[in-house]
């Protein structure tokens, strides 16, 4: 019986630790350092969880069609250390300088984004290579 | 004795002119590689603001001067630009249309190119600046990002290999 209970409870261990170092992914993994994006857009949405908070935000192409994004952003501890509040985001414009990522979906890594009415910019500020 | 005059006159002038031409042209010929300690916070890391690569290897002669740009895990970006300033095709990674031009400037090195790519934003234009400078065996490189109205700019520095 305490076989068992130790591999599930190394199984499980393994597991999440697997699952945080996908979540924890490297930028040039996943998204191209060669297409730098600007979007201008409504965020819609908002999670915050660990270890990157994600913005998704309605962004109108040229044509007037409407596409959801998905950002990704520094961890929600980073983000409330320069002074973002849960209240400051949703249906707040704002402005994302970024990188697309390389899959071509509407995902980006956001080096900045600033809340267009109160001017607010917020970093990225991961700075491991 | 004017003949010794004329002769040392024409000697100080080919050299001034040498000179100027020295101060006119560097070489930035050689490999370098992106110093993160001496660069601009948001010029290196995981998130930069702009893209710097992390090595450049450059050769240069009397017209022109050819630029591999390369980073971990993205494809490379070379050029070779005429020093007389007119426009060269980028040769950029499948999907991404880029052209260029240099110059020499005040012995500082000035390419300017513009990006393109699409997106499911639609087609994404991007316009760069670099001034590039040579120290010694550093070479920095002041680069502006311009995009949709907004311009940024961040200065990396490269160490000669």
């Amino acid at each position: 019986m305490r076989g068992i209970l130790a591999f599930a409870t190394i199984s499980l261990g393994l597991l999440l630790a697997t699952a945080s170092l996908q979540a924890h992914h490297s930028f040039s993994a996943t998204y191209d350092g060669n297409k730098p994006i600007t979007l201008r857009g409504t965020i819609v949405k908002m999670g915050w969880q660990n270890p990157h908070a994600h913005l998704y935000v309605d962004v109108k192409n040229a044509d007037g069609k409407v596409v959801t994004w998905e950002v990704e952003s520094a961890g929600p501890t980073t983000l409330m250390k320069q002074g973002l509040r849960k209240e400051d985001f949703v249906g707040a414009e704002v402005v994302i300088k970024g990188f697309l990522a390389k899959d071509g979906t509407p995902t980006v890594n956001a080096s900045t984004f600033t809340l267009v009415e109160s001017k607010k910019e917020f970093v990225n500020d991961e700075k491991t290579p | 004795m004017t003949r010794l005059t004329i002769a040392l006159g024409v000697a100080l002038a080919l050299g001034a002119q040498s000179a100027a031409l020295a101060q006119a042209r560097p070489d930035f010929s050689g490999t370098w590689r992106l110093n993160q300690a001496k660069s601009s916070r948001s010029a290196v890391g995981n998130t930069p603001d702009i893209p710097f690569p992390s090595q450049i290897e450059v050769k240069q002669s009397a017209t022109d001067v050819s630029v591999l740009s390369t980073s971990v895990r993205q494809q490379p970006i070379s050029a070779v630009y005429k020093l007389d300033g007119s426009k060269v095709t980028v040769q950029a990674p499948e999907g991404i249309s880029e052209t260029g031009e240099a110059r020499v400037d005040g012995g500082k090195l000035v390419v300017t190119s513009r990006r393109s790519f699409s997106s499911p934003a639609g087609d994404i234009v991007v316009e760069f600046k670099e001034i590039w400078s040579l120290d010694g065996n550093a070479l920095t490189i002041e680069k502006t990002r311009t995009q949709s109205g907004e311009s940024s700019t961040q200065k990396a520095v490269y160490d000669k290999v």
